[in-house]
């Protein structure tokens, strides 16, 4: 009797269920081509045609066909909503909560069994949305590899900005997903070639400042976005869908800035930002991209720990200095008279740099029971004697600096022959560019292409570099970074019977960088080279040499004076010194000059002057 | 194969005591006073894959950060969580007498936004006492807290809600 009853339920409950009013084809099938159901899915259109989602984890999708087809996983998504309550948190409705309520404002789904999501009401409830910030951390000049910066977001719930405390935000973040096992160079080229999937983190916002502002002393930048509440909420609940989710991670495009540009186009529907980006997506310029959409409300920059010491430590005169350097390798100096007679003010400003320069020191190290008790005498000082407080000037935007990709079209003269010369770099930055937002003597350049035309249209490939790296970070009193450089590529040198030869070449060097100035960075590095010379009877020949300058903060632009000098093991030395100075136009617009003359045992000294429009675009 | 949780203060906790405390051990209860920050082994490395939490950390609730989370935390044992993964800036902010780390324990506190101010200026008094010595762990931070706010007529009722 009850078994009976039990199959009419049943039978009642499928009946009710295929009395659903199912929406026809052509609705289903122009909601799956809809731009908003296209983005839920993550769905691009292949060259080849079709669809093709960049989500790579078949637990992602409901249809087996799921990520090649929109409208396949758009009905079985439908179905899958339709399905027991008793799912709970396994239910359609719990799993896909922003499926949930697109389909159900769309079609106008009143009938849906309601389904009790506790795990997921839970989460939401601890970060409890309601503004997003967008954060990009600076670049550092003594990691080149940080030039191309990152972005996440922040959710800040709704009273952060009464309490005026960030560190109980969440940060979200797109990552690559990192096994230990890997050793550092394979985790690097898995990580460039995509080698790694990409996965959507959410953690507290205070271990990402800790992760950027102390260990990697990358300032950063949060701009609070104009996101409602509601928008806001909506991003955070598509964030739910891809809960452990595998994307296709690749360092140049499919990277941290398109994945979170996406996000920002579910939470506004109508945005069109990702359009902007057919290629590679670099941080900055995702930070342009939206501020170009207008949604950047307020702009905060907090500082990295390096900044901060340095800024304490600015008004110290050099005695100060070396009396800061003594007192954090022994606190006992405290009680010393030579700083005991100090003024009161002039004591406080010493003792925190010797603070912040104690912690900086603390960082990347396992506990160091001397130091901490070095830390602690010294918080106990500041405790009684506390300096004002540490206020740092904001510097220019990040954003305002010049676009990424170079354009180049010079005239010049090479020993009186003239030429015409073509150019263009991928990205990004070096020595004597347009500086605004960025910072000086840090050069990250990739894929660099030049190419000649002299007089009777004689054509020449001038260069073809495809790395070059300069990190010329100065030595301060308290802090003393080394400064090196590394380059690849094709480029033309001294060869016989007065030809200029294409070589190929790996070169790279180390040394030392001081700021004679506030404006005035000198430096100088040694050298060592490996080319490959046609002219020459070995295949490699190395060569050891330096390479020394001056670059200049001027009115008009950087100027860069530049000597170096190759001595080969074969006797060749080819020698150069340089001038270049940039003349800085418009934000993306720059007239460079330069002049430059070349000493080789092959050839004559030949000189080289020109001049070379540079313009940043894209 | 293990994962890395990387850049979390959390994960870097020492395997110390307290293993009654909410959260379980290795939440970072017994973090002690400047406790090292250790990210991955290649700064170059780390920001060229941007790599974080290898086990894809998804909030408080999803229990991936070192802390038992199956059972509902108390307010206590957010309170505790968050201090013991800002140990050091609070200590620096309480040394001076200001700071947002020093914002954010008020407030994890449950002190009202008009007494902030007033909690800056006695636990900054009271700097030796609640660091008591350069190896004080979280919980001895964390109770010391609410000793001196006890014995301040105006804080002393956000020490008893605690």
């Amino acid at each position: 009797m009850f078994r009976a009853l039990f199959s009419l339920l049943l039978a009642l409950g499928s009946l009710i269920a295929q009395a659903n009013p199912h929406p026809d084809p052509a609705t289903l099938r122009s909601l799956a081509e809809h731009p908003y159901w296209i983005a839920l899915g993550h769905y691009e259109k292949p060259l080849i045609g079709g669809w093709r989602s960049y989500v790579d984890d078949p637990g992602f999708f409901l249809s087996e066909r799921g990520e090649h087809s929109p409208l396949a996983e758009l009905e079985a998504t439908l179905e899958a909503l339709h399905a027991d309550p008793g799912l709970a948190d396994q239910h359609a409705q719990c799993r896909y909560p922003s499926r949930t309520r697109w389909l159900r404002e769309q079609l106008a789904l009143t009938e849906l069994p309601a389904v009790t999501c506790a795990e997921y009401a839970a989460w939401y409830a601890d970060i409890d949305p309601h503004s997003t910030v967008l954060v990009f951390p600076d670049a550092y000049l003594n990691s080149p590899s940080s030039m191309f910066g990152h972005t996440l977001l922040r959710i800040d719930s709704p009273d952060m900005q009464d309490n005026g405390t960030a560190l109980l935000s969440y940060a979200l973040n797109f990552g690559a997903m990192v096994e230990q096992m890997d050793n550092s160079m394979l985790y690097a080229w898995k990580g460039l070639a995509g080698g790694y999937p990409g996965q959507f983190s959410l953690l507290p916002y205070r271990d990402k400042i800790s992760e950027y502002s102390s260990l990697e002393n990358r300032d950063l930048w949060e701009y609070r976005l104009d996101l409602t509440p509601e928008e806001t909420g909506r991003l955070v609940e598509h964030v739910w869908e891809l809960r452990q989710i595998r994307f296709d991670y690749f360092f140049f495009d499919e990277n941290c800035s398109y994945r979170l540009l996406e996000l920002l186009e579910i939470a506004r529907p109508g945005l069109r930002l990702i359009d902007q980006f057919p290629l590679t997506a670099i941080p900055a310029d995702t930070v342009r991209a939206v501020k170009d959409a207008g949604m950047i409300s307020s702009v905060n920059y907090r500082p990295s720990r390096e900044k901060e010491l340095l800024a304490r430590a600015q008004p110290l005169s050099s005695r100060e200095l070396v009396l800061a350097r003594e007192l954090a390798a022994d606190t006992a100096l405290l009680e010393d008279p030579a700083f005991q007679q100090l003024p009161a003010e002039r004591q406080a400003l010493i003792q925190e740099t010797s603070y912040r320069l104690l912690r900086y020191q603390a960082v990347n190290r396992e506990r160091d029971s001397d130091n901490a008790a070095r830390s602690y005498q010294l918080l106990q000082a500041i405790n009684r004697n506390p300096p004002p407080r540490l206020e740092i000037p904001t510097p220019p935007l990040p954003e305002d600096g010049h676009e990424s990709r170079t354009w180049q079209l010079a005239l010049g003269s090479l020993d009186g022959r003239d030429f015409a010369e073509y150019g263009l770099r991928m990205a990004y930055h070096d020595l004597n560019d347009n500086l605004d937002g960025f910072p000086l003597g840090a050069q990250i350049e990739l894929g660099k292409l030049r190419v000649r035309q002299y007089e009777g249209n004689h054509w020449q490939l001038q260069e073809l570099g495809l790395i070059s790296i300069r990190s010329l970070t100065p030595r301060h009193a308290l802090l003393k970074p080394w400064s090196w450089q590394v380059e690849t590529g094709l480029e033309r040198v001294a060869g016989k019977d007065g030809r200029q030869r294409l070589v190929g070449h790996l070169n790279g060097g180390g040394g030392f960088s001081w700021m004679l100035n506030d404006e005035l960075l000198a430096y100088s590095l040694a050298t060592l080279r490996v080319e490959h010379h046609p002219d020459f009877a070995a295949a490699l020949s190395p060569a050891a040499g330096f390479d020394a300058g001056l670059l200049w903060r001027n009115g008009a632009g950087n100027l860069l004076l530049e000597a170096s000098a190759d001595y080969f093991h074969n006797g060749e030395i080819r020698r150069h010194i340089g001038l270049t100075q940039q003349l800085e136009l418009d934000r993306n617009l720059g007239l460079r000059l330069s002049a430059r003359r070349q000493f080789s045992q092959l050839d004559t000294p030949r000189n080289e002057v020109m001049l070379q429009l540079r313009w940043y675009h894209y | 194969m293990k994962r890395l949780l990387i850049g979390s203060l959390l994960a870097a906790a020492s395997l110390n005591a307290f293993a009654t405390a909410p959260g379980g051990p290795g939440c970072g209860w017994g973090n002690m006073l400047f406790e090292g920050q250790s990210g991955l082994p290649s700064h170059l490395v780390a920001s060229i894959t941007n790599g974080t939490s290898g086990n894809a950390t998804f909030g408080m609730t999803s229990g991936t950060n070192g802390c038992d989370t199956s059972g509902k935390l108390a307010y206590h044992g957010k309170s505790m969580l968050v201090l013991s993964s800002i140990m050091n800036e609070l200590s620096e902010d309480m040394a001076r007498g200001e700071g947002e780390a020093l914002t954010t324990y008020a407030v994890v506190m449950g002190v009202a936004a008009e007494d902030r101010a007033r909690f800056a200026a006695v636990t900054s008094e009271h700097f030796n006492e609640i660091f008591s010595s350069a190896d004080v762990t979280a919980e001895q931070v964390y109770t010391a807290t609410l000793a001196v706010m006890k014995r301040d007529e105006v804080l002393a009722k956000y020490a008893d809600q605690a």
